[in-house]
Order: structure tokens, then sequence, then C-alpha cells
């Protein structure tokens, strides 16, 4: 099988309070005396630097995992662990302090549904919108257009309607439906499924895992649902400040889970 | 190890901590063009949904602030305009000058303003300040027709117009402005990630601004010793151009307007790269 995903080395690094020190006017100061080679008229007087080790925070740490094509990934871990991080580097909205991440293949994240949906706009030309930032093409969106709203379970009547109007359920439903329909070779997930009744959340689940099996895509799917994780994924990571704690067979990271929790 | 060499070269994407530097993927923005469409779209008809006025708002704000000018800088004030037929004179200064300050106000609003898209999604930042200087665009050809409209009407009237052969150049013109608009905007878009306050001095330095561009007086009316202060703003050139190729009267500063030609494109690509610096981090610092 073909590696499609290849963290090496990825850490990502955090200063923690204000950033800068809090006025451009102060900053222009701080600037001005290190031009000049002065001490930093702003600077904590107990000795740490501003920069210096105390107020760093390293949110993930010498990160390596590799996913092979068709592989379902959970990754689970307490709040703060460096899962939320993990993912918004795999899906380039920030980018790391150390390390590499290399991906082959179209990738699409789902950190949030309905992720530009303008509120005025109608169900049917969000469908269009949201699926283009996805990256998905227009064609593409034409020829299932008829499934996603099936998908949805909206009723027809309601799909010319601008999406303000409608229930926070309907809204969620048609959001993932667009996802359920990317043609993305790796698909990465994170907590989109906490909304939504059961009903529909099994059947999202349903979908993932069906379109992963038949047609060979790669998931990495982010949840503190345990039985979510369980149903979905082969295997799984187990993160714990920003380090992997467990990374193997998804039923032994799982269990690892639970004793972290109890212990 | 070795074996798989082949195999390793050829990623998709590879993710690092190196900043680009002018890293303006074109392969990646074509992809990315059924989204970009959109984007302008929303942009456009965003401004007139649910709205009595409709698209009519496109025009209507322009043609009261020529209003507005005709009476106050023309009627009170007897400010002149080198000959120009006041309605002409204001319409046309008001309308560049509102495509360039709408371009720029909105590029340099990029990252405030797509926060929560861009925390959580991935796509060409840059589509953003095409979107925008693409609906202002559209609504500068709007514009533009209506300026064409009050033109055959003075024409109707009687009015000679000396068009000259500069006229060509709109395209030109325009673009300059579009990349000004960008890329003054695209720097400030860097600063009021960090400081937010910057947004508020972009609105009041943009209408400051206004008066040192001669959008409701012409450069004649300038007394010399003030005259630097429009030889250094890269926006008033163009805008004489424009009137001067239209109407055939007013001046035409060759070396001004190819300074303001240079000068566009500098700070078009300053901005492009502070644009580039700052957008794989600016979700850490927002």
């Amino acid at each position: 099988m073909n590696t499609l995903v290849k963290v090496e080395h990825l850490s990502k690094e955090y200063r923690l309070g204000v950033i800068g020190n809090g006025s451009l006017w102060k900053d222009l100061q701080s600037w001005s005396a290190k031009i000049r080679g002065k001490q930093d008229p702003w600077a904590p007087i107990d000795g740490e630097s501003r920069y210096g080790r105390r107020d760093r925070f390293w949110a993930l740490k010498d990160v390596n995992f590799e996913v092979k094509q068709g592989e379902r990934l959970g990754i689970i871990g307490r709040n703060g662990a460096g899962k939320s991080t993990l993912l918004k580097i795999l899906s380039q909205i920030t980018a790391p302090t150390e390390g590499t991440v290399k991906m082959r293949g179209h990738v699409t994240s789902l950190l949030e549904v309905g992720t530009g949906f303008h509120p005025e706009f109608t169900g049917r030309e969000n469908i269009y919108l949201n699926g283009a930032i996805l990256g998905m093409s227009r064609t593409n969106i034409d020829r299932n257009f008829d499934d996603i709203v099936a998908f949805s379970e909206i009723e027809p009547e309601f799909i010319d309607t601008p999406v303000k109007r409608y229930s926070s359920g309907m809204y969620v439903r048609l959001a993932f439906a667009v996802a359920a329909f990317l043609s993305s070779e790796i698909l990465i997930a994170d907590e989109v499924l906490a909304v939504g009744d059961i009903k529909f959340q099994e059947k999202c689940i349903g979908k993932m895992k069906d379109v992963s099996e038949n047609e060979g895509r790669t998931v990495l799917f982010v949840s503190h649902n345990v039985g979510a994780v369980a149903q979905l994924c082969q295997t799984g990571i187990l993160l714990e400040h920003g380090q992997i704690k467990e990374y193997g067979d998804v039923g032994m990271v799982l269990q690892a889970y639970a004793a972290s929790l109890k212990g | 190890m070795r074996k798989e060499s082949t195999d390793e070269e050829n990623w998709d994407v590879v993710i690092t901590a190196k900043r680009k530097w002018l890293g303006l993927n074109i392969r990646e923005l074509q992809q990315y063009k059924d989204l970009a469409k959109l984007m302008i779209r929303r942009e456009f008809v965003s401004v007139y949904k649910q709205t009595i006025l409709g698209p009519l708002w496109f025009v209507f704000q322009p043609l009261m602030s020529t209003f507005l000018y005709m009476f106050v800088f023309g009627n009170i004030a007897q400010v002149g305009t080198d000959g120009i037929p006041q309605a002409l004179f204001y319409f046309s200064g008001t309308m560049l000058w509102t495509f360039f300050a709408t371009t720029l106000q909105k590029c340099s609003d990029t990252f405030v303003n797509n926060a929560g898209l861009f925390g959580k999604i991935y796509f060409p930042r840059f589509i953003m300040p095409i979107a925008y200087v693409a609906n202002a665009f559209f609504t500068l050809l709007i514009q533009f027709a209506v300026l064409m409209v009050f033109y055959f009407y003075y024409i109707a009237r009687g009015v000679t117009f000396d068009v000259s052969w500069w006229l060509l150049l709109t395209p030109v013109y325009i673009a300059q402005l579009g990349l000004l608009g960008i890329g003054f905007g695209l720097m400030i878009s860097a600063w009021t990630t960090k400081y937010h306050d910057l947004r508020n001095l972009v609105s009041f330095g943009l209408s400051l601004l206004m008066y040192a561009t001669p959008v409701v007086y012409p450069i004649s009316s300038i007394p010399a010793r003030w005259k630097v202060l429009f030889q250094i703003n890269p926006v008033a050139p163009v805008i004489e151009m424009f009137r001067y190729s239209l109407f055939g009267m007013g001046s035409c500063d060759l070396k001004m307007w190819g300074y303001s030609l240079i000068s566009s494109l500098v700070v078009f690509l300053i901005g492009l790269v502070t644009f580039n610096r700052n957008e794989q981090t600016f979700v850490d610092v927002i």
C-alpha cells in the first residue's frame, strides 16, 4: 500500500501571553532599543527575557507517523493534548515550527461544518460555495447536487431559502452532506460529528467508512467520542502533552486512553 | 531507504516551517478558479441582498456624492473644474477614487474579516484580494456606463470634448489604481492582524487622502508650493490623466504619470511579499 501522509519530527511552538507588548508604541520602543543595541525597556525585570523559554509552550513536540492509502486513523487525547494543532498543520492553516509533513493527493479538511456558508445565500447557493471552498469543481457539484440534497434530508422546498432561516440541525446536515460527496484522496475531520442527532451522526460515520472501504479514501479523524473512533478507525494515535503516547491498533490505543483518563 | 527514493520525491503537498517570499502559485490559483468566481459573486451579490434599491446601490452613492460636491465645491466654494462640466468632473473623480479606496480598504481587512474562514480551511488566501478587486472593478464598470450616459447627454447638448488618444490607455489607468489598492491594502493587512487599531486609521487616512487627490478639484487649482504633495501621491496623476483623455481638458503630466505607473508596480510587489510572509502564521497572531 502507498503511503499518503508522512509526518516527520513535527513540532509547533506557541508564545504565551500577549502578543508583542500590547501596543504598537511599546513595540516600536523595544524595536528601536534593539537596533541601538540598548536593553529592551519593556523586558520583564526578573531576569528571564521576553523571548525566554518560560513563556514558550510546545503544543506539539516531535510527532512522527505515517498513514497509508485507505487507512482510517483516529486521533484521540484529552483537551489540550495537541489534536487540533496537529489537524491545523495538516490542513495548511498554520505552519509548523519544526519538522515536515508530506502528502500525496488532494486533501480536504473539515475542521468545522459549514465553513464559508453565507447566511444571506440560499441552500442551493451555499452548496456551490461550500463545495468550491472544499475544492470541488462546479461540474462535480452539478453531478452530485441531488444526492447532496437527499443525503442532507432537507425538504426540497427549503433549498431556495436563505440558510439564515434554517434550523441549526438543517444547517449542519446540509453542510456535512456537501462534505460527504467530496472526491479527495485524504479527508481530515475534526469533531464535526458532535452536532446533529444520533441518527444523522451514525449516517455520517457510515458514509465515511463506506467511501474509505469502497474507494480507498484515507481518513484522519479526531474525536472525543470513543465509540465513533472505535467504529470508524483501524489505527489510532493517543496524544498527550503534544507527544505521541500510543500509536497502533485502535483497540489498544483506546484502552490506553481509558487508562489515562482514570489515572 | 534507497529503493524508496523515487517514490519519496513525488509528494503533492509538502508543509515545512519555511516561509516563502513570492510564492504566488498560479497553478494552484487556477485549480481554485470556481471558488474565485463564486467569491466574486458572493461579494457582489451580498451588497444588495434584501435591499429595496437592489443593484441601484452601485450607482446611488457616487451620484449622491456628485450632487453634494456640485453643491459644496462647485456652487458655494466656487472651485473650478478646468472647464469640464461639473457633473462629469465630480462623477469621474469619485468613481475612480472609490475603486481605489474600496479595494484598499477591503484588502487591508482580508485577514481580520476572514479569520473564521481562514482558521478552518485551506485555500489560496490570495483569492480573497482577487475577489475584492474584481468586485470593485464590476462596480466601476457599472458606474462607467452611467458616466457615459452623462457624457453623451452633454455632447447632445452641444458641448464638444477634445478626446485624446490617451483614452486607449484607460485599462492601464484602471489596472494601476487596482494594483495600488491591492498593494497598499495587503501591506496594511499584515499589520492589522497584529494591531487591530490600524483599521480605524485606514478609513480615516483614506478620507484624508481623498483631499490630497484631485477628486473634487483639478491639479491646476493647486498653489505651486503644495504641488509636491501631489507628486508623491501616485493616485493623483491617474485621475488627472483619465480626465484629460476623456474630456481633453485639464493637465497631462507624463512624467508624473510614469512615476505613478512604476510606484504602483513596486507597491503591488511589496504588498504581495508582505501578504505571503504573513499568511502562513497569521492564525496564531490574530
